[in-house]
């Protein structure tokens, strides 16, 4: 009977694959595209393997509309419309979708999002590293109240620990690496009476001195001099901080090699056990779209020389990346800023893949949250995300899929933008004199709409724009990386970089469902 | 004599208005912010060119400091922030000083104005206010976009 049996199903098979090939669509590339996917991912073998290094690269707001956007340009950058443009981390093999929300907040902030991803369990609304116990703004709350970082666990392995952020190295993103405190926004100072945690540069600065942190890079300096000082050497920041300290000569002395521009950042000695501390702005650093190589180095650039840097530690590292302005750039409603450092967020994720080997490496890229961008409709191929959606071309005798000349119109006779937002500084409804709000959709022109300083319309007016509770997807690649499968929570972030760096090598073990990958099993970088 | 000639002697001799249209103030249409300054921040050919000159701008004014003023800060987008409410490390590069003929009224931030007025290069301080600008337009007037 069952010998029966199997033969029903090799027959079944074998019907099923002639049948596929006299489909009428069989020769067609999107059918044998997809075709050979399934075989690409059949191959798969999970990799079981300690991780020796994980690096996780968060854009921050870059949410799957957002992450859409950054597709289409770069793709249309390169010449092509867009749409089956593939990024650099759109070809990892494991992907999850995590829900971002906070324990007491539907649309998440920043800085719970990136403390659950560095220890684990969900945080409050503006808070950093502190237990469902801690309460925002109130000092006194920290005391007990403090986590465990992922920094902290893989330092007590002996790896090292690096962070780089385009924001300033204090806020959230990258604070969440080092840092535990009642609020965000205590990057230079704490309330008067607080003794119970310091401010988050300063937190920074301690870990470095305590051997946690080895590389910090970003923008901030303003947040490490006191409110007395200007750096006139340094692009003439003035200090912010109530204390009157400087944390960077706190560091440089504690045996921190210090940059603050390019030329600087060249100096590096990154053969060298001393710690690094870049500080490049005094803010935040440049918009890719502003920045010049002159002046202080790209994402990607920092990424490179944090490698080589760490790479020199036998027990590996952790690094986590943030491209910290494509939020910002969200806030602001100017999707042509969001593009342009998404796509330095893409050169970096490039670059860390390019430098290290996937056998030993996980590399997680994902988002802390989305925003309130929307895409409209119905926009024929190749539209210019940062343009007008043009009319879907019905002509396509000839193999002309472009979308038409004409741009599509709304009700009111006027065209629209592909990429708009819910809310935002870019609102139709302007303030008037009598202070009610009111107003009508400018007439735009594609070439107006592409401007860099252009602000998508939106429609709530609000002075920033918000972030959005919808879900943003996790990209893996390396050592258990296949653990990312689902709609999960964004806390299990940090519970498979955990599982990665903790897990009893398969090779050593004796044995189990898991098999240690094959040296050559898709591991290409 | 050229047309931009006559406009600029006009307007330097005119009571302007608070308000007046931007092509009676300017010899060009107006520009941009970015017009003025090179990605490096050095200023551009066009800004070298008409130091001294009256040129319109196109920008956004950001929340003036306080009310009663003759001074605002023009940004190239929208920015709600209030540049005085942020230590000086936290403003753009690249904004414009305005110096009014008048006492502003003020506009929303995220409506798009024009604004005349003579073009100053190089860093000032404001003996009042403690603001330090490396470009500005004085005696300048501004209307709705």
């Amino acid at each position: 009977m069952k010998k029966l049996l199997l033969a029903s199903v090799a027959a079944l098979v074998a019907t099923a694959a002639a049948a596929q090939d006299s489909l009428p669509q069989a020769n067609s590339p999107w059918f044998t595209d997809a075709q050979a996917k399934i075989n690409e991912i059949m191959a798969r073998q999970p990799n079981t393997k300690r991780a020796k290094n994980v690096i996780l690269l968060v854009a921050d707001g870059n949410g799957v509309t957002t992450n859409y956007a950054t597709r289409l340009f770069m793709g249309q950058q390169e010449g092509g419309m867009g749409d089956d443009y593939v990024l650099p981390y759109e070809a990892f093999p494991h992907l999850a979708l995590a829900k971002t929300y906070n324990i007491n907040a539907q649309t998440p902030d920043s800085a719970p999002t990136a403390g659950a991803m560095n220890t684990g369990v969900k945080q409050l609304f503006n808070t950093i590293n502190l237990s469902e116990n801690g309460v925002f703004e109130d000092c006194a709350s920290v005391e007990g109240n403090q986590l465990k970082t992922f920094a902290e666990i893989v330092s007590e392995s002996d790896k090292s620990v690096g962070i780089i952020s385009t924001a300033r190295i204090t806020h959230a993103t990258p604070a969440a690496v080092y840092a535990k405190t009642a609020a965000r926004d205590w990057e230079d100072a704490v309330p008067e009476g607080c003794t119970t945690q310091k401010d988050i540069a300063s937190q920074l600065v301690d870990q470095m001195k305590a051997g946690v942190i080895d590389l910090a890079m970003g923008g901030g300096r303003g947040m490490f001099v006191g409110a007395d000082t200007t750096l006139a050497e340094q692009e003439g920041t003035k200090g912010k901080r109530a204390d009157g300290k400087n944390l960077i000569d706190e560091a440089t002395e504690a045996g921190a090699q210090y940059a603050w521009n390019t030329e600087t950042f060249s100096g590096l000695d990154l053969a060298s056990d001393k710690p690094v501390l870049a500080l490049f702005e005094g803010s935040h650093m440049k918009y890719e779209a502003d920045r010049t190589d002159a002046d202080e180095p790209s994402l990607a650039d920092m990424t490179k020389a944090a490698i080589e840097y760490l790479s020199k530690n036998e027990n590996g590292y952790y690094l986590e990346i943030e491209a910290g302005r494509v939020d910002h750039a969200n806030h602001d409603g100017n999707a042509y800023r969001v593009v342009t450092d998404g796509v330095a967020f893409a050169k970096a994720v490039a670059m860390a893949d390019e430098l290290t080997n996937d056998e030993d490496t996980l590399i997680i890229v994902t988002a802390d949250h989305e925003h309130a961008i929307a895409l409209n409709g119905y926009c024929g191929r190749g539209s210019p995300i940062l343009g007008l959606c043009y009319d879907v071309n019905t002509k396509t005798a000839g193999g002309n899929y472009k979308h038409a000349a004409e741009p599509n119109m709304a009700a009111d006779g006027k065209p629209y933008t592909v990429i708009g937002y819910l809310n935002g500084a870019g609102s139709v409804l302007k303030e008037q004199e009598d202070k009610t709000f009111s107003g009508s959709r400018d007439d735009v022109s594609n070439e107006e709409a592409m401007d860099k300083e252009y602000l998508q319309q939106a429609l709530i007016p609000m002075t920033s724009e918000t972030h959005a509770g919808t879900d943003v997807a996790i990209y893996a690649k390396g050592p258990w990386s296949h653990l990312f499968d689902g709609t999960v929570e964004q806390n299990y972030i940090f519970h498979v970089m955990n599982k990665a760096v903790h897990a009893e090598d398969a090779a050593a073990s004796t044995g189990g469902a898991m098999e240690a990958t094959p040296a050559a099993a898709g591991t290409a970088n | 004599m050229q047309r931009r000639q006559f406009l600029v002697a006009s307007a330097a001799t005119l009571l302007v208005p608070h308000l007046v249209g931007a092509e009676a103030e300017a010899a060009d249409g107006p520009v941009r912010m970015r017009d003025l300054y090179n990605k490096d921040l050095t200023f551009s050919d066009y800004a070298k060119e008409r130091e001294g000159e009256r040129i319109a701008v196109e920008g956004f004014m950001a929340p003036p400091l306080k009310a009663e003023s003759t001074f605002f800060v023009l940004t190239k987008r929208p920015m709600a922030v209030c540049p005085f409410c942020e230590t000086e490390a936290q403003w753009p590069d690249d904004i414009l000083a305005v110096y009014t003929s008048r006492t502003i009224d003020t506009v929303p931030f995220n409506v798009k104005i024009v604004t005349s007025g003579k073009l100053e290069l190089g860093t000032y301080e404001d003996p009042e206010l403690g603001f330090v600008s490396r470009v500005r337009l004085a005696g300048a007037v501004y209307e709705r976009s």
